[in-house]
């Protein structure tokens, strides 16, 4: 049985503990910890020693920051591989509304943070712009890479420079392998729109 | 006979992806145009762009100034018309185009409606050349899928149909496949 309350959502028979809240947003905060996390949930399942190998930090650290995720739930124990335990991620949203302003915390923004190294531009929007213009440029940027805006589109929606913006894109292209895989460019000729596709002069002079 | 004269017209994406000067990439940059017989050209909203800020006037543009020098490159005339005018059913093509191709990219847009002046300046450019030139070809290169569209869907209302208009996706593979003979060519291989 399932069933919803004013705050709660799908809560089972026993509800489960959410604790170590701030964890969640440490995880914008804490680059190693948002790799960590980031890793595990990209690969599917995983362990402690091999966390340890393929992360850069200490051995201690990368068991510290699993049971900190575990504590607060954005990991889970999901097997035994000959006594070592197996982890997986959990998929989570942290929604906050402030002054009518809805931004939701997921991992796909948790995926970006964990790259703040390579690309110093992700750390200064966040810091210089805040959590929602961050999380703004990252949908816009998944937009322009449907063709649903251009890139002066974005630095118009988001307030930040063209010059920060043309960054910006370039850094989350790569973090999350957007666009195409055949790098040839494609090439748009008169005759691919055809007559169905309407007049935009007259359009334009209509309105 | 008269030889066609092809130009290629690069949006700000471009340069950014090639580099400031001095840079391998606006080398081989440099190297295609001369090979394919061509010219880059730019609006002056890309130089702008890409100049550095408040530096010092007139701005110094780090992607664009050694190429201008080098005489294979070149910055457009400012185009004319102001946005805030509106459509003018009299105004000249160039005008007109660049009010159609603003609008253009509000209506594909999902999101409200933005300023695409810099934008729409790259299909100004292009149907300014044709109006200047009897016997040329256009190319553009963006990495913006609807104003890639827009510079393919725009000049042939005007009655300039030797366009093509090149999509770099993603923005990054500019780097590598902008700066050959190919990208530049009209009868690529």
């Amino acid at each position: 049985m399932s069933y919803d309350t004013e705050h709660v959502r799908n809560v089972g028979e026993t509800p489960g503990p959410i604790t170590g809240i701030p964890t969640f947003t440490e995880l914008l905060d804490n680059t190693d910890l948002a790799a960590l996390y980031t890793s595990i949930r990209r690969a599917g399942t995983t362990t402690g020693p091999e966390l340890v190998e393929t992360t850069t930090v200490s051995k201690k650290t990368v068991y510290d920051y699993l049971h900190k995720l575990e504590q607060a739930g954005l990991i889970s124990e999901v097997g035994d591989d000959a006594g070592t335990v197996v982890y997986a991620a959990e998929e989570f949203e942290l929604t906050l509304t402030v002054q009518n302003t809805e931004v939701s915390i997921t991992p796909q923004l948790v995926e970006i943070v964990a790259h703040e190294n390579d690309f110093p531009t992700i750390e200064r929007v966040l810091d210089d712009h805040g959590l929602v213009t961050f999380a703004l440029a990252h949908d816009l940027v998944t937009a322009h890479s449907e063709g649903d805006v251009t890139i002066r589109q974005i630095s118009e929606l988001t307030g930040l420079s063209t010059g920060t913006t043309y960054d910006l894109v370039e850094a989350l292209y790569s973090i999350l392998d957007l666009g195409d895989d055949d790098s040839t460019p494609t090439t748009y000729v008169p005759d691919k729109f055809d007559d169905g596709e309407g007049d935009l002069l007259h359009e334009s002079a209509d309105e | 006979m008269t030889r066609i004269y092809t130009a290629n017209v690069a949006d700000t994406v471009m340069f950014r992806n090639l580099g400031k000067h001095p840079s391998p990439h606006m080398q081989s940059l440099q190297r295609a145009v001369e090979e394919a017989r061509t010219e880059i050209w730019v609006p002056a909203a890309v130089y702008h762009e890409l100049a550095d800020a408040g530096s010092t006037d007139p701005p110094a543009n780090p992607y664009l100034d050694t190429a201008i020098e080098d005489g294979w490159l070149r910055v457009a005339t400012p185009l004319p018309g102001d946005r805030a005018d509106g459509f003018d059913a009299s105004a000249g093509s160039v005008k007109k185009a660049r009010y159609v191709a603003d609008e253009f990219l509000n209506r594909q847009s999902k999101y409200p409606e933005t300023n695409n002046w810099a934008d729409a300046a790259l299909v100004a450019l292009a149907v300014q050349l044709f109006e200047q030139n009897s016997r040329i070809r256009v190319i553009t290169h963006t990495a913006d899928a609807n104003l890639a569209e827009a510079c393919a869907r725009i000049p042939p209302e005007f009655g300039y149909y030797d366009i093509k208009s090149r999509y770099y996706n993603p923005p990054q593979t500019a780097k590598t496949e902008f700066p050959t003979v190919e990208s530049l060519t009209w009868d690529e291989q």
